[in-house]
């Protein structure tokens, strides 16, 4: 009797470390982070666009086309690296594309746009970085994938580079066929 | 020096230091006086919370602790939502649900969790049941 319990509590061990090490083995990004708005509607927020002062109500903005929302500014270094990528994108005319421009200077970042050119359809000024907490920002640049029906679909921490540009395409793709 | 008195030199300033790392301790927070709300108990009630939150961009550190720039936006959010008069659960409703149950340090108990919180106290059962078992045998055998 004693001997079975001895055994059970020996597999019982045995079991937990084959867990534990498979959990080491497989393919983990622990820069993947979990993320707590997928799936679910953008959060509500008011701001002032950059080039022009006027309001940006978001309740009037998510419902029509499928948006992608980035987070950039212009001391970010990764941003500039991944703008070619947000171009390339934007080249998709039934798709819209929202710049949150994050905790920046404005006029740099008019300059910056000239330079780079502009693939926003809107550039949103976030001066304080509050927008980016609603949106469950880590650190910028940080790009969100929204459904026409206005739901998070899909969201990228860090830059945009070959890999997670087909990753982005392949998920517009499949949100055209729904 | 004989070896009694350095022994007695050595510990007193052992204990001395340990003494006065303690006290100055407190001065080493990461949170800056600008941060800070009027109100004392206001005040308190935003580092309890900021204790409990995890800055996310950092190793396991909370945003108390912490001088990294995400935390110092939380930690003023955590403020003006005290002063707004919000409750403790409403600011970390409003944190989890941005942030989800990572930001918590303390993972909260709901059935996603439950062997992360009770499968140690099975092991620990387990493992005191097993050595009871082997003592009483052994004893048996002298008995």
């Amino acid at each position: 009797m004693s001997k079975k319990i001895f055994l059970l509590l020996v597999f019982a061990f045995f079991f937990v470390i084959i867990i534990f090490f498979y959990l080491l083995i497989i393919e983990r990004d622990p820069s993947n982070l979990p993320s707590q708005l997928i799936e679910k509607e953008v959060p509500i927020f008011n701001s002032k666009l950059l080039f022009n002062d006027e309001k940006f109500i978001s309740t009037n903005e998510f419902k029509n086309n499928i948006t992608l929302v980035n987070f950039f500014a212009t001391w970010c270094a990764p941003c500039r690296e991944e703008h070619k990528y947000i171009i390339e994108l934007s080249k998709d005319s039934s798709i819209k594309i929202i710049g949150i421009n994050y905790k920046d200077n404005p006029n740099k970042a008019i300059v910056w746009l000239k330079e780079l050119k502009n693939p926003y359809s809107k550039v949103i000024t976030d001066p304080k970085g509050k927008i980016a907490i609603d949106w469950g920002v880590y650190g910028i640049p940080e790009t969100f994938l929204i459904s026409s029906k206005g739901i998070i679909k899909y969201k990228h921490v860090g830059p945009i580079n070959k890999i997670v540009y087909r990753k982005f395409k392949k998920k517009i793709s499949n949100l055209k066929k729904k | 020096m004989n070896k009694s008195n350095f022994l007695h030199y050595t510990i007193t300033n052992f204990i001395f230091s340990i003494i006065v790392l303690n006290i100055f301790h407190f001065n080493t927070f990461a949170v800056e006086p600008d941060e800070f709300l009027i109100d004392k108990k206001q005040e308190s009630r935003a580092r309890d919370i900021s204790k409990k939150i995890r800055c996310l961009v950092c190793q396991n550190q909370s945003i108390d602790d912490s001088e990294a720039q995400l935390a110092k936006d939380l930690r003023s959010i955590i403020r003006v939502k005290i002063s707004e008069g919000k409750k403790d659960e409403e600011i970390y409703k409003f944190l989890t649900d941005r942030y989800g149950d990572f930001i918590l340090l303390n993972p909260p108990i709901k059935m996603s969790t439950y062997a992360l919180w009770f499968l140690p106290f099975i092991f620990s059962l387990m493992g005191i049941m097993t050595i009871f078992r082997h003592n009483y045998k052994a004893k048996k055998k002298i008995g």
